[in-house]
């Protein structure tokens, strides 16, 4: 099919604002027509091919070009949707929201600008993988440790930036995030907090600079293009030991989140831990086909034959000691105390593990920020190779926690699939990240999934339970329950972005943010 | 001293260079992009599903003769399944040609 053109917008003027960006960034850096297609979404769910198709991507290589391109984009009423690396790839990958939306690809702009060792940070560009700044640390023998999400082929300011998470101390990203550069849709370059000063030399140490804080109005949003970003990177610890701890019974959960709301708030347990369910964790190293050839959710009975084959649980909680072995010892023997009051609780280290690949030897390498792709494994859990995150925050309670578990492992299993869910553990929430994975292949399916997906979204929020982020596909739907107060939030966020991009031409649509022009359904 | 000394000389080169260099043979095409997915070990996630899919002997990418070179290039383009595809900005049309000469070599 032709690439699709966004409202309002003629085949004339599209051709016009092509070659502009041609002239800004070199033909060769313009990708039309079929060159378009690895743009889109690689894990579609909506069975109409029309939806959330770029109609063509832009690669600029600099700041001044990136400036050039909303220039022309504002001059030519044509809406560009801005990627890092365009990995995120249960969320819609490189796709627009809305289709016929040029894509502004920043993975061009990839300089490692700053790695500074005393001070324990990097400033990147938006084109730099986790791969790419660990490869730089090994390379340069700088005793500095990343913090990874499971993907490491992602970006490192493009995951910060959606609020993604890791698996280290240093596991919520955006809180790690220090000092950004943005380019307005005017054109204008801004450098927030103390990058505001020239001659400055604390960009990267103090986040908040003198008077409104504005970073977190550039994550998840559509005001601006982020050019640069600080990020801090962990020392590396004096010591390092990883540890897994694995409980029997589902209703565990609620046990479990009770030990571990203390530990995790004293920092006892000092990283940001994920538990994860049986079916989660054996789709790392095995597919339904070797257990289960039957349609539906995998039976109890099946389940069982899992945990043993593989020796988990049907929670399985990661975790790991950072420090000096008098300290890490210490904090062991009150974690190991506290969890072996669960009936059934068995406890592992790395070396009491021998069958490969196994969770923990993987996971081990993550809660190190070692950058891999072993989590793509559960892909092929059930064939067809599609996969979505719902993910609710809750608090860390186990009433909560077993509420929610019960809650979204009920619905997608009356929808027909395998509940894959991991809680991964703030200081005082846990994101409960449910992975619902499909056969893309399969239209019914898709159309089952959305259905379950809708579902979730709003029995979620009449619990008042809210996603921290999502596909695309929902961004309306999950910005449509955050309305407290007749949506205060939402018109809020639309002041701002009359503001500051009065044409709307950045990312229309991303997080529920609509520009005057498209909004009230007059996106089609 | 001397983490001040290679601060400053790893800041230096970090803003001289990009992360990825502009001219790779097929073979480092292959390690930056590829190897992740399909390379030796039991947590590469290509290799696992070609040799549940396939079979031991079609497992391992850089170990097949039978694998012409338009179809790698139409699966980097536009991926397959649980492969997603990878962008002519960040893997060139040039290097998708050195990677595909290096695995149809």
């Amino acid at each position: 099919m032709a690439e699709p053109l966004p409202p309002g917008v003629s085949a004339d003027r599209m051709a016009e604002t092509l070659e502009r960006f041609r002239q800004i960034v070199g033909k060769e850096w313009v990708f039309a027509g079929e060159q378009a297609a690895s743009y889109h979404d690689p894990y579609p769910i909506s069975n109409d091919d029309a939806r959330y198709r770029a109609h063509a991507a832009v690669a600029p290589a600099s700041v001044e070009q990136v400036q050039e391109i909303v220039k022309a984009a504002n001059a030519f009423g044509v809406p560009l949707w801005p990627v890092s690396r365009g990995k995120n790839f249960a969320y819609g990958g490189a796709a627009p929201v809305l289709s016929g939306s040029i894509v502004l690809d920043m993975s061009r702009m990839n300089r490692i600008l700053e790695v500074n060792e005393k001070f324990g940070y990097a400033l990147v560009e938006p084109g730099v993988s986790y791969f790419d700044l660990y490869n730089y640390l090994q390379a340069n023998d700088l005793k500095l440790w990343l913090d990874v999400p499971d993907p490491g082929w992602g970006s490192v300011m493009g995951n910060a930036l959606d609020h993604g998470v890791g698996y280290t101390p240093y596991g919520d990203h955006f809180m790690m995030q220090c000092g950004m550069e943005v380019v307005l849709a005017s054109g204008d370059v801004v450098r927030t907090g103390m990058g505001a000063m020239p001659g400055n030399n604390t960009w990267q140490l103090f986040k908040y600079g003198f008077g409104p804080y504005v970073d977190g109005i550039f994550s998840q949003s559509n005001f601006g293009v982020v050019t640069k970003m600080g990020i801090w990177l962990m020392p590396e610890p004096a010591g390092y030991r990883p540890y897994m701890i694995t409980f029997q019974r589902e209703e565990d959960i609620a046990e479990v989140i009770e030990i571990l709301r203390p530990l995790r708030l004293n920092n006892v347990i000092q990283n940001a831990a994920t538990i994860r369910s049986l079916v989660l964790d054996a789709a790392i190293s095995s597919t339904r086909s070797q257990y289960y050839s039957g349609t539906g959710p995998i039976p109890d009975s099946v389940a069982r034959k899992i945990m043993a084959d593989q020796d988990i649980g049907m929670w399985n909680f990661c975790g790991a000691l950072y420090g000096p072995p008098p300290i890490t010892d210490a904090l062991w023997s009150v974690i190991r105390d506290a969890f072996a009051k669960v009936p059934g609780a068995k406890f592992y280290f790395p070396e009491d593990r021998k069958r490969r690949p196994d969770i923990l030897i993987h996971r081990a390498e993550t809660m190190r920020g070692i950058p891999k792709l072993t989590e793509f494994n559960f892909l092929n859990w059930a064939g067809g190779g599609g996969h979505i995150g719902f993910s609710p925050v809750s608090p860390t309670t186990g009433t909560d926690a077993l509420k929610q578990y019960r809650m979204v492992s009920g619905r997608v299993r009356e929808f027909g699939f395998d509940y894959m869910g991991l809680l991964a553990i703030g200081f005082r929430e846990l994101h409960h990240v449910t992975v619902i994975v499909y056969d893309k292949t399969n239209p019914d399916e898709r159309r089952r999934l959305d259905e379950c997906f809708n579902l979730l979204v709003k029995e979620a929020a009449a619990e008042g339970y809210g996603e921290y982020r999502t596909h695309i596909q929902y961004m309306d739907a999950i910005a449509g329950t955050y309305k407290w107060n007749d949506n205060a939030l939402l018109k809020m966020q639309q002041t701002i972005k009359d503001a500051l991009d009065p044409k709307g031409i950045l990312a229309p649509g991303k997080s529920g943010i609509w520009p005057k022009h498209l909004r009230d359904g007059k996106q089609s | 001293m001397k983490l001040i000394t290679l601060t400053a000389s790893a800041a230096l080169l970090a803003a001289t260079a990009p992360a990825v260099a502009a001219d790779m043979t097929g073979k480092e095409v292959f390690e930056r992009h590829c190897v992740h997915c399909h390379g030796p070990g039991n947590e590469a996630t290509g290799t696992l599903q070609l040799a549940r899919t396939r079979g031991e002997d079609k497992a391992l990418l850089t170990e097949r003769d039978d694998l012409p070179a338009v179809y790698i290039q139409m699966i980097v383009r536009q991926g397959l399944k649980a492969m997603p595809a990878f962008v002519p900005s960040d893997l060139t049309d040039a290097q998708l040609q050195a990677l595909t000469d290096y695995l149809t070599q």
